[in-house]
């Protein structure tokens, strides 16, 4: 049992949800996309929208093909009302004149103010089902990875023939159906999915195939397509009227379901196969008054007249034969549409009068109706008649629609399609493209051949977007400390590929006092960290970095800009020559991927003898910084902590807490700090330990407030794609006495010319707080903008850095900065606000 | 301490290291979630030396794999101490260095996992390519599970999405 709007409804095992609805009496299922005209069930195969139904929470589900299940809740869609009375209907009865083919490219769009208005209208009157308010995923969907020797699409006689061939050849065969029955058919050898569609096909064989909540990605050897044929409407004043069905739609009615489809049905068929759904209807004990072979009879008028949206009688040339069922059909046309996308070409063959495919590629073979084989169609002469005739029922495309726009001058299919829409709703072409090209041929007199099919694209069925999506990745970076800084109730951001503490506690400007009065410790495991080693690892990084590391001596750090070879700011960091033949790199936490390759890339055309090897996650990090560093480090180590025998910019190898450590002498955030480098699974122990030697967490915000009150720069943030080091008051930097270095030409031409901008530090006039990116404003015209800017409690004031023309870089100069709509006033400020001398950082 | 002892998780002293997926995998709830709490197991801390040069130098003994990803980068997996199998391969002329850090490491006994995971045909392990959308080292152990290699900072996430993919299997939403 299961609720169709409120009416419990009951089915058996093997029904699907539309067969269990029509065999309990209901007969619209669906209203039309446009005109919300009443539409009924009419493939049976999932093909066209006359089905789509929102079921359980899920909108658009083909219930023609979805299974029956136990307390399902069926609901209509697109529909203001009932299905039985929808008040949007009135747009069939008045709104034709009004809502010509592409009317919405014509008729609203002016006032230009008012499209959002009349977007929200159109989107409310037509469409299809609604998305769920909350976006919820309906369930939880996965993609899988498969390898077929041999992929069978489709499970019909040839289908399945072809892959118990396939198996006697060896193991690695799967058959994909759309028919869940086939699910429980046993093919030996053969691995059988279903019910699953195979969506397309792309280059290297890869085809995805729906297989409800997951989507499997085959890759194949072999592609085998057996999707058979589609039976073709027929084009006729009516022909949408509830009740008119193609002869599949019919046969599954009554021999898969057991379900009479009508009283009295007229058969209209193009094909000895579609004609014999005559008997299948007589057997079921419906009364067939009338058969219309159309390519004898060549009817000159066929019209579907109807009431309340459900056909009443059939009036074939001036006859009427009353009937509640019109089995119609143009005849059968291959599906070749996976062909297509494959690379297949598609011609058309006059003769039988469809497209067929052929010059299949390499690898994929077809097998079947696909082939063309028994098929064939004719079309009617066109049928005069009051009644809307559609040619596409997904759009609500009619054969005056497409009149019209050939009036208008889309003359070509593929510009029609795109005009009209026909071909482009739920069923992709399967039922309205052989008929819109025919309508086209008939119409401008060109030929079916000439006028050609669209273009193939996938896919080759409607797919919910939560399975194309799959399961949500979302690769994050933590630090071996990381749950330490959760356990300690810091705030978590994303840094780049990374989750790091913004800070611990509600106001950052604690840790900074921590960090200036006592001591602070920052995980800064997030830094790249490379090692270059080889006896011409100097040489490589003496062309790779402006300035010098040939004259390093071994246990000394010198601060480093990477410039690219156009000379502008890449990535900096610090190197620390450990011997003669090997040095220590660290790169911003962003840049370690990057500078590697950017290494291992010179290195390729240099061909130095140097190794570069990525250890930035085999080390974790801390900078340990205040003036009680050495003090609290000391208790943790027996190595030799003084200013004298650690001096500033010393790296060394030191044990801490039992952990062997590389300890950096180094100080962004200005203070007093040791870098402590060591083996990421001592991460939390040694974070535990500097912890209770009474070391204070501190976060990014801390540590951008720190490195600002030094006007430290953070590349990426202060420097942008044309920074340069001479702009970025870095002179000293780069020594242009050497041989070479990358960016060495580049930076010589911008020594040569005017510069356009400086970056220098600035403290505002008042306590205002500019937002990063603010406009720097000069005699009323912007000048510059703000890359960094926060309160400093040590220097007493609001300050930044900030890009300013040249002739305004001097120390003192004022500027104004544009802060909520005001200007307020800021000065130049050159060298570090904060301890200028370095003196704390060099204790 | 040597010049590279700074690598060494070997070198610290005992209950000093922990495993990167401890947190992943020690979950509580997680065992009982997946039915089978064997199904994935941490190797994380297992000898691992990553070694620049050329391979064909180097000599491997009982219980090491040499996985080769190119003639002159591959990862040799022991159960020795891995900064004395680092200073012993460096005596044959190539550079080597303690990885055992670096790599976060799981075995994983479901095999229908697998291509839920990664496109990678399987049958060519060892490999490396990519795994839950990261670059992943792969090899096969003793008794057939898949022994997976990741960053360590990755491995969190990786270890996360690998038991969210067996709960899909098993039917979890």
């Amino acid at each position: 049992m299961f609720s169709s709007s409120g009416t419990r409804v009951s089915g058996f095992r093997g029904d699907t949800i539309g067969s269990a609805l029509y065999a309990s009496g209901q007969r619209i299922f669906s209203r039309s996309f446009k005109y919300h005209r009443p539409r009924g069930l009419y493939c049976c195969a999932g093909h066209c929208p006359n089905c789509l139904m929102t079921v359980d929470g899920v909108p658009n589900v083909r219930v023609c093909v979805e299974p029956v299940r136990e307390g399902a809740v069926v609901e209509a869609q697109n529909v203001w009302g009932s299905l039985d009375r929808d008040l949007l209907s009135i747009t069939d009865r008045i709104g034709g004149p009004f809502t010509p083919v592409g009317f919405y490219y014509r008729t609203m769009i002016r006032p230009r103010r008012l499209w959002p208005l009349y977007e929200k209208a159109l989107r409310n009157l037509a469409g299809l089902g609604r998305v769920a308010e909350d976006g919820a995923p309906h369930g939880r969907y996965d993609v899988e990875h498969r390898r077929a020797r041999v992929l069978v699409i489709g499970g019909g006689r040839s289908g399945r023939a072809a892959a118990l061939a396939a198996a006697t050849l060896g193991p690695g065969v799967v058959l994909v159906d759309e028919d869940a029955r086939l699910g429980a058919t046993e093919l030996e050898g053969v691995d059988v999915l279903a019910p699953a569609c195979a969506l397309g096909v792309w280059e290297g064989n890869l085809v995805p195939v729906d297989a409800g909540h997951v989507l499997y990605r085959f890759r194949a050897e072999r592609i085998v397509v057996a999707t058979g044929a589609l039976d073709q409407p027929l084009l006729f004043p009516g022909n949408d009227l509830v009740g008119v069905l193609l002869p599949n739609a019919c046969r599954r009615l009554v021999s898969d379901f057991a379900v009479k489809p009508g009283d009295r049905a007229v058969v209209v068929a193009a094909d000895d196969d579609a004609l014999e759904v005559a008997d299948d209807l007589r057997e079921a004990g419906v009364v067939v008054p009338r058969v219309v072979d159309i390519r004898q009879a060549q009817p000159r008028e066929l019209a579907a007249e109807g009431r309340k949206g459900r056909v009443k009688r059939l009036l074939v040339d001036g006859e009427a034969v009353d009937c509640d069922l019109v089995v119609a059909s143009a005849g059968r046309q291959p599906s070749y549409s996976l062909l297509a996308q494959a690379g297949a070409r598609v011609e058309y063959d006059a003769a039988r009068g469809v497209f067929v495919p052929t010059d299949l590629p390499a690898g994929i073979e077809a097998v079947g109706s696909v082939t063309g084989e028994g098929c064939s169609s004719i079309a009617l002469p066109a049928q005069a008649g009051k009644a809307k005739c559609f040619v596409c029922v997904c759009e609500d495309v009619t054969t005056k629609d497409v009149s019209r726009a050939i009036a208008e001058g889309f003359d070509s299919i593929e510009l029609a399609k795109r005009y009209t829409t026909v071909t482009m709703g739920p069923c992709q072409g399967k039922l309205c493209q052989l008929a819109s090209i025919r309508l086209y041929a008939q119409t401008t007199g060109t030929g079916e051949a000439a006028l050609g099919t669209t273009t193939a694209r996938p896919p080759w069925t409607p797919v919910e977007l939560g399975l194309l999506a799959g399961r949500h990745f979302e690769p994050a970076r933590r630090t071996s400390i990381h749950f330490r800084h959760e356990e300690e109730g810091a705030k978590i951001m994303w840094a780049g590929p990374w989750k790091r503490p913004y800070a611990y506690g509600e106001t950052p400007e604690d840790e900074v006092r921590a960090v200036h009065e006592s001591l602070g410790v920052i995980d800064v495991s997030t830094l790249g960290k490379l090692l270059v080693e080889g006896p011409e690892a100097a040489e490589l990084l003496e062309r790779l970095y402006p300035n010098r590391f040939s004259d390093l001596k071994p246990g000394r750090i010198r601060y480093g800009v990477l410039t690219s070879d156009g000379g502008r700011i890449m990535d900096d960091g610090t190197i620390a020559r450990l011997t003669d033949d090997l040095y220590y790199v660290t790169t911003t936490s962003t840049g370690a991927d990057s500078v590697t390759a950017w290494f291992e890339w010179w290195n390729a055309v240099w061909g130095y003898e140097a190794e570069i090897v990525n250890v930035t996650g085999a080390l974790a990090a801390v900078n340990l910084a205040g003036p009680r560093a050495r003090e609290a480090l000391e208790r943790l180590t027996e190595d030799d902590l003084s200013a004298e025998a650690f001096r500033y910019l010393d790296a060394r190898r030191i044990e801490v807490a039992g952990v062997p450590c590389l300890a950096l002498r180094i100080g962004f955030v200005g203070e007093l700090g040791y870098e402590l480098h060591f083996p990421s699974p001592a991460g939390e122990h040694l974070w535990d330990r500097l912890v209770e030697e009474g070391a204070r967490p501190f976060g990014l915000e801390p540590q951008r407030v720190l490195r600002l009150e030094k006007a430290h720069i953070i590349v990426g943030q202060d420097t942008d794609s044309e920074s340069n080091l001479l702009s970025a008051g870095m002179p000293w930097l780069p020594k242009m006495d050497k041989e070479d270095f990358v960016g060495k030409l580049a930076l010589e031409h911008f020594a040569e010319r005017e510069e356009r901008e400086k970056l220098v530090g600035f403290v505002m006039e008042e306590n205002t707080l500019p937002a990063e990116g603010a406009q720097v404003v000069i005699e009323g015209f912007p000048a510059g903008r703000v890359t960094s800017a926060r309160r400093s409690e040590a220097v007493g004031s609001v300050i930044g850095l900030v890009w300013v023309p040249p002739d305004r870089a001097e120390d003192g100069t004022r500027f104004e900065i544009r802060v909520d709509r005001r200007l307020v006033g800021a000065r130049v400020t050159s060298g570090s606000f904060f301890d200028p001398a370095g003196e704390r950082m060099r204790s | 301490m040597s010049v590279l002892g700074f690598l060494s998780p070997s070198r610290c002293e005992p209950g000093t290291i922990t495993s990167p997926l401890r947190h992943a995998l020690g979950r509580v709830g997680w065992s009982a979630y997946l039915g089978d709490p064997e199904q994935v197991r941490d190797l994380s801390l297992e000898g691992i030396v990553e070694i620049r040069g050329d391979l064909d130098r180097v000599s491997t003994l009982e219980g090491e794999e040499l996985v080769r990803l190119s003639p002159r980068r591959g990862f040799l997996f022991t159960a020795g101490d891995a900064p004395d199998v680092a200073e012993r391969v460096r005596a044959e002329g190539v550079l080597a260095y303690d990885a055992s850090g670096a790599l976060a490491g799981m075995a994983i006994a479901n095999e229908a996992v697998m291509p839920r995971l990664t496109d990678l045909d399987l049958s060519q392990v060892p490999t490396a390519g990519p795994f839950a959308r990261v670059w992943a080292l792969f090899r096969r152990g003793e008794d057939g599970e898949y022994l997976i290699y990741v960053q360590q900072e990755l491995g969190h996430y990786v270890a996360e999405a690998v038991l969210d993919a067996l709960a899909g299997l098993e039917g979890w939403a």
